[in-house]
């Protein structure tokens, strides 16, 4: 099994000074290998946090969260994250940022070239690799910090709502190239986002997460078939998902 | 009219008032000239000749009216040259140089016929004389100032060079100390001082001189050409009175002593060796000779020591005696 | 821009201040011995270069600075790193090193000297206690500023204290730290300086003295602290060519 994420009643609570905050109650989601799930939820309700549970940044106070049988305590290799904003290293050029995670884990230069290569030719910035990401676009910066998570070749993509910090016409672009990678690569994807339209487009399935103290309360099947063009797009903006989606958003939105 | 009687009273009496007040101005200091005067040093009682007059009123009645710069100053020589200090005491040796420089003063009148920078010994380190100096420890300040024209001179009359001996650096000044513990064979000092210090502590001590050697002009009156142009008649009346100070004190030194105990009080702490410092002072002056001949140039002492200089590279531009010396200003007689 | 373009206004600037020079020389009807003009401080210096006066000095100050730096500098990036991530070293550290750094070091020199002896040391003593300041605040901030975001990157990528110091946190810190350095070796070279006047034997401010105060060559005394100042021009842009190549363009 390849991908299989597995979330389990997963708590986390803040100490803040005012008393304790209750961020997540008892979170349950599953991943299966291949999928693509939306995660979507008010502001403030934890899906972050989720997604930081997830990757092993966060301890929960409660729960647990497991990778093809294996429990997920601190970092690892076979999850890769993006984040909202592309968190590229400004001294160093595209080529050397996406080699950064190779480096860090002890890849001989040879080999991590090679991986880098593949890598821009993937997200089709070959020709930038020399570019400081100071000359490159907001979109062509995400972009990289894509190539980067996915250069170990996790099993599990976790994306932060990757595209919210960028122009509508760029996010689109992305939103395809993302679907085209995930053709590419078969990695499993939890997407954060606040867009009902991105999550419908993107997912197999959309995850409603409640406000504080958040737990998934819905769990919907999108039925639009593979492979999706931007027409979908443009569809899933105004199906019955949608509207049902934005409805129980109105119903936990505090 | 019997009105117009007050009035003019009244104004002859404001006249009066009036010419009154001028000549009261006047009459105090008919040709009082101010003098910059800059000794070069901090208070001592080497300065008793200056304290003396002063406290005597000499350069009162030589028409002066002298303000003291009592401090350490390095550019003292440059000052006088350009006239903002009328009159400096300062080395022979640096007017040397500085003439030779560019800088237009003139050597006036001498006050230590002896050079006062010398080389000097515990009795029981066998040094007698420059040849017993060969291969030994010698502690100096710096290689600069006036004990590094000395040390040469006086080597040389033994036939030997810097290079003969081992030159052991003290930049805080404590050859004195490195002498007394046996850290250095001899050390440079100047007569008026280290060797008075060790001697008084019960040290019997050598003191080797460079008189013979090269005669070398020791520390005198300077004044810049300028000045000289402008107030001559104000600094010969200077040079006078401190040279009638300074045929007192050799004649009896206690007045200056206490003369220099008025000026720094502090010196009364310890009389004793306030009395021996000046009394090597006065022999410093006189150079074992007469007080009447205090204040004299020796030309002839001049030539050699220019020679002397000139061949330790420290004269770029020749000089000769006339643009070092102004023997115009000595009283007569 | 071409280089020669960008050369002009400097040439000119430098140009302008030597007619001021020589103006004020002209008009002021100044002697040599007070200020010397410049053509004759220029011939002089060449002169002192090629006859071997200024050199063994320059050599001696040179390598007074240059170690001076070197340990400062040093001690400065290990003491700035603690105090940007412990706060138990700044606690400790603060009070002591804003003491010494508000005490005027030409008090403390002579002091230095006493202790260190009139040699080299005493002078790399006084160097690196005059660099030692603005390298460690420089560091310290830089260190401080790095990215919180980066932090995160960094330890999801798993990365070791070792690898965060050396890929996150020392590059972030490059463009900070190295203006504290071009701060600090111009001190440097002030430092040995007054070191020197604190007590020394050889060294281009020992030969400021001796021009002025022995030699009475006031054109040389200028020709000194003339080298003394190309000698921070050169040193200051050493750093600035450092800088350029070790942080580039972000």
């Amino acid at each position: 099994m390849s991908g299989h994420l597995v979330i389990r009643d997963v708590a986390v609570d803040f100490a803040r000074p005012r008393g304790r905050l209750d961020v997540l109650d008892g979170v349950d989601l599953e991943v299966q290998p291949g999928e693509v799930v939306a995660l979507i939820g008010p502001n403030g309700s934890g899906k972050s946090t989720l997604l930081r549970v997830a990757a092993g940044l966060l301890t929960p106070r409660r729960g647990t969260v497991e990778l093809d049988g294996r429990a997920i305590v601190e970092p690892d290799p076979a999850i890769g994250l993006v984040f909202q904003e592309p968190r590229l290293l400004p001294w160093r050029s595209v080529a050397a940022n996406v080699a950064y995670p190779l480096e860090l884990a002890g890849w001989p230069r040879p080999r991590r070239d090679a991986r880098v290569a593949e890598l821009l030719e993937l997200i089709g910035l070959t020709g930038f690799a020399q570019a400081r990401p100071s000359q490159l676009s907001g979109g062509m910066r995400q972009r990289v910090a894509l190539a980067r998570a996915l250069a170990l070749e996790p099993r599990v993509l976790l994306l932060d709502e990757p595209f919210s910090a960028l122009d509508a016409l760029t996010r689109e672009r992305l939103n395809l190239e993302l679907l085209e990678l995930w053709g590419r690569t078969a990695t499993s994807i939890v997407v954060v986002t606040h867009s009902i339209q991105e999550a419908i487009f993107l997912a197999d399935r959309v995850a409603v997460l409640s406000s504080r103290p958040g737990r998934i309360v819905a769990n919907l099947r999108v039925a639009l078939p593979r492979p999706r063009a931007l027409d979908a797009l443009d569809a899933a903006a105004v199906s019955p998902l949608a509207v049902e989606i934005r409805r129980r958003l109105g119903e936990v939105a505090a | 009219m019997p009105s117009r009687r007050p009035l003019v009273a009244v104004l002859a009496a404001l006249l009066a008032v009036a010419v009154g007040a001028c000549s009261v101005g006047s009459s105090a200091s008919p040709a009082s000239t101010p003098l910059t005067v800059g000794l070069g040093f901090i208070p001592s009682v080497q300065f008793a000749p200056f304290y003396l007059a002063q406290q005597k009123d000499y350069y009162r009645d030589a028409g002066v009216e002298v303000t003291f710069q009592n401090k350490i100053d390095p550019d003292l020589v440059v000052l006088v040259g350009q006239g903002a200090i009328d009159v400096g005491l300062a080395d022979g040796t640096s007017v040397i140089p500085a003439v030779s420089q560019g800088i237009p003063i003139r050597y006036l009148a001498t006050v230590y016929r002896a050079f006062p920078s010398i080389v000097f010994a515990k009795e029981s380190s066998g040094i007698k004389t420059a040849a017993d100096l060969k291969g030994r420890k010698i502690g100096i300040p710096g290689r600069y100032g006036s004990s590094w024209i000395m040390l040469p001179a006086l080597l040389q009359s033994a036939k030997l060079t810097t290079s003969d001996v081992q030159i052991v650096l003290y930049p805080d000044f404590g050859q004195l100390a490195a002498v007394e513990q046996g850290a250095v064979d001899a050390a440079t000092g100047f007569i008026n001082n280290e060797p008075v210090q060790l001697q008084l502590s019960g040290e019997p001590t050598v003191v080797l001189r460079v008189d013979q050697a090269v005669p070398l002009p020791g520390p005198g009156l300077i004044s810049g050409t300028k000045t000289l142009s402008a107030k001559r008649a104000a600094v010969a009346g200077f040079v006078a009175a401190t040279l009638k100070a300074m045929r007192e004190i050799a004649a009896n030194p206690d007045a200056g002593l206490d003369a220099a105990i008025v000026a720094v009080p502090d010196l009364g702490k310890d009389r004793t060796t306030q009395k021996a410092i000046l009394s090597a002072t006065i022999d410093a002056w006189t150079g074992g000779g007469s007080a009447s001949g205090l204040g004299a140039i020796d030309r002839d002492g001049w030539t050699r020591s220019v020679a002397f200089m000139t061949g330790l590279g420290l004269v770029p531009n020749a000089v000769t005696v006339d643009q070092l010396v102004d023997e115009s200003l000595l009283p007569k007689g | 821009m071409t280089r020669g373009a960008a050369i002009l206004p400097v040439a000119a600037m430098l140009a302008v201040a030597l007619i001021a020079w020589k103006a004020i020389v002209v008009v002021g009807g100044l002697p040599v011995f007070i200020l010397p003009p410049p053509e004759v401080v220029g011939a002089r210096f060449v002169r002192a270069w090629t006859d071997g006066t200024i050199p063994p000095h320059f050599g001696a100050t040179l390598q007074e600075v240059i170690l001076g730096f070197l340990v400062g500098a040093g001690l400065a990036l290990v003491i700035g790193y603690g105090l940007a991530r412990s706060v138990l070293v700044g606690r400790l550290l603060s009070p002591y090193l804003v003491a010494a750094q508000a005490t005027p070091i030409l008090a403390l020199a002579p002091l230095l000297a006493l202790w260190f002896g009139a040699g080299l040391l005493s002078k790399v003593v006084i160097c690196s206690l005059i660099v030692f300041f603005p390298v460690a605040v420089a560091t310290m901030v830089g260190v401080r500023s790095v990215d919180a975001n980066l932090l995160e990157l960094g330890r999801s990528l798993r990365a070791t204290r070792r690898q965060v110091v050396a890929t996150l946190e020392i590059p972030a810190a490059l463009p900070s730290i190295l203006g504290g350095m071009r701060v600090g070796v111009t001190l440097a070279v002030v430092g040995a300086i007054v070191g020197e006047w604190a007590g020394a034997d050889r060294g281009l401010g020992v030969l400021v003295n001796l021009a002025r105060g022995s030699l009475f060559d006031i054109p040389l005394m200028f020709a000194t602290l003339l080298t003394i100042a190309l000698l921070g021009v050169v040193l200051y842009g050493l750093v600035v060519l450092t800088e350029r190549r070790l942080v580039g363009p972000r």
